[in-house]
């Protein structure tokens, strides 16, 4: 396997991955554990488990590993650049596409219609984030409850609405206030 | 230098986001922070177009959206910018990461402030949700929350790819939009 094998790889899941990061880690583990048998079951785990301590889209985030493992900061690079380089030309196209004819109606209407797409998109990966972060990463059962959980996303939420704050600072102060709970309790 | 200004808060931005955010749609919140409310780039309408724009594109939403954000801002460099700085922070983070593997797996701290963090983010895409939700049922609301719901039962309930839907969505505009032209036609 070369660096160009990783490159060509990531560049077909680019181009498949639709939808977001969830949409994304199943065609990852297809041509990743399957198609090039680069990595087994087990490391793919570990793998799901880094993107989730790691900041940073899933997507890059899984390519980057994986090309680390394959080929070191070589490999990790071409992965990278695989992944985002459909991306981005592929945007780059509906972009341009968009600025020729937005004002024609029935463009108007098609973008009103992915928009809603787009909130139903989002939505989803909200409720599985916040099914997630309510229960700790663990079963959906009343024991399972995260109790500071729901306080502190209401105070961010509110914090957010009322006032500019960057929405960074709350992130990073939602992490700094549980540290401190666990810590104390 | 101007524009070396606007680029650099460009970068600046979606790197800052992509170093902390664990959601790629986080993503959001900041450029609607950031780029509609402070600088005043694009407006929030344009906003929702772009979002719209990006989850219609294969690849990280992160990605798209930051290239399609910078572009409109500030060309092809605008678009280097943006991408740079939202796909840096995962790359160099990882490569770190992967040599201190067993120390950060392990460590409790580390993942009680990474999850500390997810309440930061449900926050930040519920009020993404409202603000996009109040913006798109400002025209025709009822067959607004009708593609919503059917897309998110869509996304839910099936495992086909998104595409599909993308496809099956654009149809639909674009036979509800004739069917409106045909009418007015008739009027």
């Amino acid at each position: 396997m070369s660096l160009l094998d990783i490159l060509f790889a990531f560049m077909k899941i680019g181009v498949l991955a639709f939808g977001g990061a969830y949409a994304a880690i199943p065609i990852v583990e297809k041509e990743v554990v399957f198609v090039n048998g680069w990595m087994t079951y087990q490391e793919f785990g570990n793998l799901l488990t880094l993107d989730e301590l790691t900041p940073g889209p899933i997507l890059i985030n899984s390519a980057t590993f994986v090309g680390m493992k394959l080929k070191g900061i070589p490999g990790a690079i071409c992965a990278t650049i695989g992944c985002i380089l459909p991306a981005m030309i592929i945007s780059l196209i509906l972009v341009l596409i968009y600025r020729k004819y937005k004002k024609l109606s029935i463009m108007e209407s098609i973008m009103a219609t992915l928009k809603c797409m787009s909130i139903a998109l989002i939505a989803s990966t909200f409720l599985r984030i916040f099914i997630d972060a309510l229960f700790g990463g663990g079963s959906v059962s009343i024991g399972n409850i995260d109790l500071i959980a729901l306080p502190l996303m209401i105070i961010s939420y509110l914090i957010m609405r009322k006032k500019k704050t960057n929405p960074i600072l709350i992130m990073l102060g939602c992490g700094l206030i549980n540290l401190l709970v666990h810590l104390i309790i | 230098m101007e524009k070396l200004k606007k680029l650099f808060l460009l970068f600046k931005t979606t790197f800052l986001i992509s170093i902390t955010a664990n959601s790629g749609y986080a993503i959001i919140s900041v450029i609607r922070n950031d780029f509609v409310k402070k600088y005043k780039w694009f407006t929030e309408e344009e906003m929702t177009d772009y979002i719209a724009l990006a989850q219609s594109t294969p690849g990280p939403v992160a990605v798209n959206i930051s290239m399609i954000t910078g572009y409109q801002s500030e060309g092809i460099l605008g678009a280097l910018a943006t991408v740079f700085g939202v796909a840096l922070p995962p790359l160099l983070v990882m490569i770190i990461v992967t040599y201190f593997y067993n120390v950060i797996i392990g460590n409790k701290y580390v993942e009680i402030f990474m999850r500390g963090m997810q309440f930061g983010v449900c926050a930040m895409l519920l009020d993404v949700i409202i603000g996009l939700f109040v913006n798109v049922t400002k025209k025709s609301a009822a067959y607004s929350v009708i593609i919503m719901i059917l897309s998110f039962l869509y996304i839910r309930l099936l495992d086909y790819s998104i595409f599909y839907l993308v496809i099956t969505l654009i149809i639909t505009a674009v036979v509800k939009s004739l069917i409106i032209k045909r009418r007015s036609v008739k009027q």
